[in-house]
This record gives C-alpha cells, structure tokens and sequence, in this order.
C-alpha cells in the first residue's frame, strides 16, 4: 500500500513537473517581445549616445532620439553594435544597459534582400581588361527585379555602370579597367528594389586588376564611422592614402579631411537623402602595393549578443523579427531572447 | 474475518492503482506550454510591415495606381519566411478595391491572424484606404 502511495506521489510529480516548469516561463514570450520593442522603439539613455564616442548608455534603445517614425534607428547606435568599429560596445555593456539581469539576447541587424557577386569571365580587349560580374539579388531564395547601380573602384580610376536584375534575380555587369593600371580593385554593386526605393542592399566584391590576389580588406587601415565623421586608423607607418571617398545608390563624392594625426585620418562624411546605406572607399598606396578599403555606413551587417546556436536543445529562445528604417534605408533587424542559463 | 480484511486491502490497492492511472492521465491532458521560438507575434509583423511600406505615402501610392504585385513583391520582402499572407484593400465606402488577389499562398485550414490598417493617398485629392492583411504561419 505505502509502495503504491509512494509511486502515485513520484509518478504525478514527475509528470507535473514539466507542466509547473511552464508555468513559471508562460509570459516569457510577451516579455520578450515587450523588451524587443522596447529596444527598437525607445533612445536609451543618454538619447544621443550613438554619437557620444566614450559613453556607454545607461538604459538600452536603439531609436532615433528626434524621430516621429516607430521603428527607425538611429544610424550611430546601430554601428556602435559592430565590432569591427573602434567606437563599439561589447555585450556585457548592452547587457547592463538593458537592466534585466535574467534575460540573455542578441541583435542582427541585416540588409531587406541578400546581394551575391561573383566574376563569370574576365578578357583583354585592347588596351583594356574587361571583366563580366553576374549579380543575383534573392530574398530567402524567393529572386528579386532590381535596379543595379555599380561602381568600381582603382586608384584614381572610378567606373559607374547602370544595370538591373530581372524577374529570376539574375543580373550581369560588365565593366573595362585599362591595363596600365594594378592593384586592388573595389566592385561595389547597390541594388534597389523596384517595387520600393527604400528596400536596397549593397555587396562589395574585391578583386585583383593585374594581380593574383586581392588584398583583404583591413590589410592596411582600421575604418570606423560615426557620427559622420570617418576614422582612418593607418596601421603602418609607410601607409599613405591617395583618395577617401563615399558611395550611395545615386552618389558620390570624395571626403574632405577634418583632422589629421600621426597614423590617423578623420574625414566629414556628408548627410545625404539618398535611402541608400553608405560605403566608404579608401584608395592609397604602402610601399609598392596599392589598396582600396572600404566600410559601410551604417555599418552593417552586424550581430552581437549571446550566442544561442550553443544552446541546448529544448531551450527557450524568442525570436522577433522586425523592419526598420535607418537613415531612409530598410532593414531587417532579428532579436533572440533567452534565459540567462541559455548564454551570456 | 482476515478473509473480510484481505478482500478490502484487495479493493483499496484497486483504488489506489485507479488514483495513479487518473493522476497519469489527468497530467497527459493538460496543456503544454506553447513553443516560444514559434511565438513571433503575426500581428505585430504584420503591422509594422504595413506601416513601413506605407512610409512617405508609398503604399496609398501603390493602390491608387493598381500595383497589385508589387505590392505583393513588397510584402514577400518585408514578411518573414514561412508566412502566408492575403491582404484585401477596401475604400471609404468598404468596397473591394484590389481587382485582383494579393497573396502568397492560400490561409485555407491554417491559424490566421488579420490586422487593418489605415492609409491614404498623398496627392491634391485625398483617397482613404483600410487595408485589411491576414496572415498564418506556413506547414
């Protein structure tokens, strides 16, 4: 009897205990989806700390602090969640910032539609070096109709060219580098979407012109934008930058100089209207090895936060995705949510 | 007399095994807590790509020059994988605008989620439309 008793108390509370487990986590997914919104719709504090360079901001907020639109983003404090820029916050910043001490996250901040360059053929024509550039412009795999407006870049020598991709998301481009030059050469392709100018995506190929290999981008110089100035980071002394220069869809100019110092540039980038991310282009040479670098504006791609593709399986992880707007631009950005247990 | 006492500890271990299997299956019909990595709201989605699309008037635009699958284009760009969509425009008046179907796939025998919205035209004339989109997860 007491043997019976006991297996009926094991056996319910084995099978409760699952059940009484969710119950403690039942409103974690609208908790998690109000701090997702929260982060995309409030400034933080202090509103402007995207812009303030040795200011880590006490409460967390990503929104434009002067914006009447919901969900747009204010273009510094999205760069300052890239790691690649000397200006960027780290996790645990972000974390204390977000004050929830029982809740881990992560943040990706992505282009609308994925943008794929690769080089189909390349001839000498004359005194030229004709290159074929095969673009495709998808969404998830779904193809996308989009007008191509692209730029290479070689030194001094800039070409643009017009294209667009068509209903199977396929599109080429073919541009000419005379065979005088050499070095690094820079292909930036901006795709708009024809059903919205806003919806753009920007890929950047780097490819040798007379040279085996193209040189990594990084190689020479550190880029970091904010608050529309570019901070040039010379990594060597003997590195010396020919032309600085900014790319949208429908633009370009070269940057003037705002300060210089030993091994450190900072240019004044120009606000433009374009709905179009920017890319920053430095051509220059070290030694006998000529470069070209670039950076986007906002810098994008980005993710940081906890890394939940480590956690366990049966874990609890929300998954919030929205669209916002960054400096007239589209862009899908993706929260994660979990339980501190799940990573920090 | 011990026969009378055996033929009730009989009858309780009876009970007590009908106690365990109604507690097991009292416990299986309970309702398990619903899958949080599937818990992205549709509604809030949905929304927020309406109102993104709408930025500067686009979408108003849109209908009053009957670009119905850009439209539709737009939306497979802004909403996530895996959601089917059908959005219906109706004007003032709650007539039917769109002549022909936006959407990605049929919601038929799914769980679906509706949002209206509310945009208009920015040109000398003002046009009102209440878009009305609904949405369910695919598979």
């Amino acid at each position: 009897m007491i043997i019976l008793a006991l297996s009926s108390i094991v056996g319910t509370t084995k099978l409760m205990t699952p059940y009484l487990t969710d119950l403690a986590h039942r409103d974690d997914a609208d908790r998690f989806q109000y701090l997702a919104s929260h982060l995309l719709l409030t400034a933080g504090t202090p509103t402007n700390w995207g812009q303030l360079i040795s200011t880590t901001p006490s409460s967390l907020g990503l929104a434009k602090c002067d914006t009447l639109q919901p969900y747009e983003l204010d273009i510094d404090k999205v760069t300052r969640l890239n790691n690649e820029n000397i200006y960027s916050l780290d996790y645990s910043d972000l974390w204390q910032a977000l004050g929830m001490k029982d809740v881990s996250f992560q943040i990706e901040i992505k282009p609308l539609f994925q943008l794929s360059i690769e080089l189909a053929s390349d001839s000498t024509q004359g005194s030229q070096r004709v290159y074929e550039f095969k673009i495709v412009a998808r969404k998830s795999g779904m193809p996308l109709s989009t007008n191509l407006n692209s730029y290479v870049i070689l030194k001094d020598f800039i070409n643009e060219t017009a294209s667009s991709t068509s209903s199977d998301g396929f599109g080429t481009i073919k541009i000419g580098i005379p065979n005088s030059l050499n070095g690094t050469a820079l292909l930036l392709v901006f795709a708009q979407a024809m059903v919205n100018p806003q919806m753009v995506s920007v890929g950047v190929y780097p490819f040798g012109h007379n040279l085996q290999t193209p040189l990594p981008n990084g190689a020479f110089t550190r880029l970091s934008p904010l608050n529309y100035v570019l901070n040039a980071s010379l990594k060597y002394a003997t590195v010396e930058v020919s032309k600085a220069q900014v790319f949208t869809f429908n633009y370009n100019f070269s940057l003037s100089i705002k300060t210089q110092g030993a091994q450190i540039i900072e240019y004044n980038i120009p606000r433009l209207l374009d709905a179009s991310p920017m890319v920053m282009v430095l051509t220059g040479v070290n030694g006998s090895t000529s470069f070209a670098e670039f950076v986007p504006y906002p810098q994008v791609p980005l993710q940081i936060g906890a890394d939940f593709s480590e956690s366990i399986a049966g874990s609890r992880i929300a998954v919030y995705r929205y669209t916002a707007t960054v400096d007239s631009a589209l862009y899908e950005v993706v929260t994660r949510w979990g339980g501190l247990s799940d990573n920090v | 007399m011990f026969d009378q006492k055996g033929q009730i500890r009989i009858i309780e271990s009876f009970l007590a095994i009908a106690v365990v299997f109604s507690a097991v299956l009292v416990s299986a019909t309970f309702p398990s807590a619903p899958d949080l990595s599937k818990q992205e709201s549709l509604a809030s989605i949905g929304t927020q790509a309406l109102i993104k699309l709408d930025t500067n008037g686009t979408l108003g635009n849109m209908i009053l020059g009957q670009l119905w699958c850009d439209i539709k284009t737009a939306l497979d760009i802004l909403l996530p994988v895996g959601v089917s969509f059908n959005l219906t425009i109706y004007d003032e008046t709650g007539h039917l605008v769109n002549s022909e179907v936006i959407q990605n796939s049929n919601l038929l025998g799914r769980e679906a989620v509706s949002v209206q919205y509310l945009c208009s035209t920015r040109s000398q004339t003002v046009h009102f439309f209440v878009v009305r989109l609904q949405m369910a997860w695919m598979g």
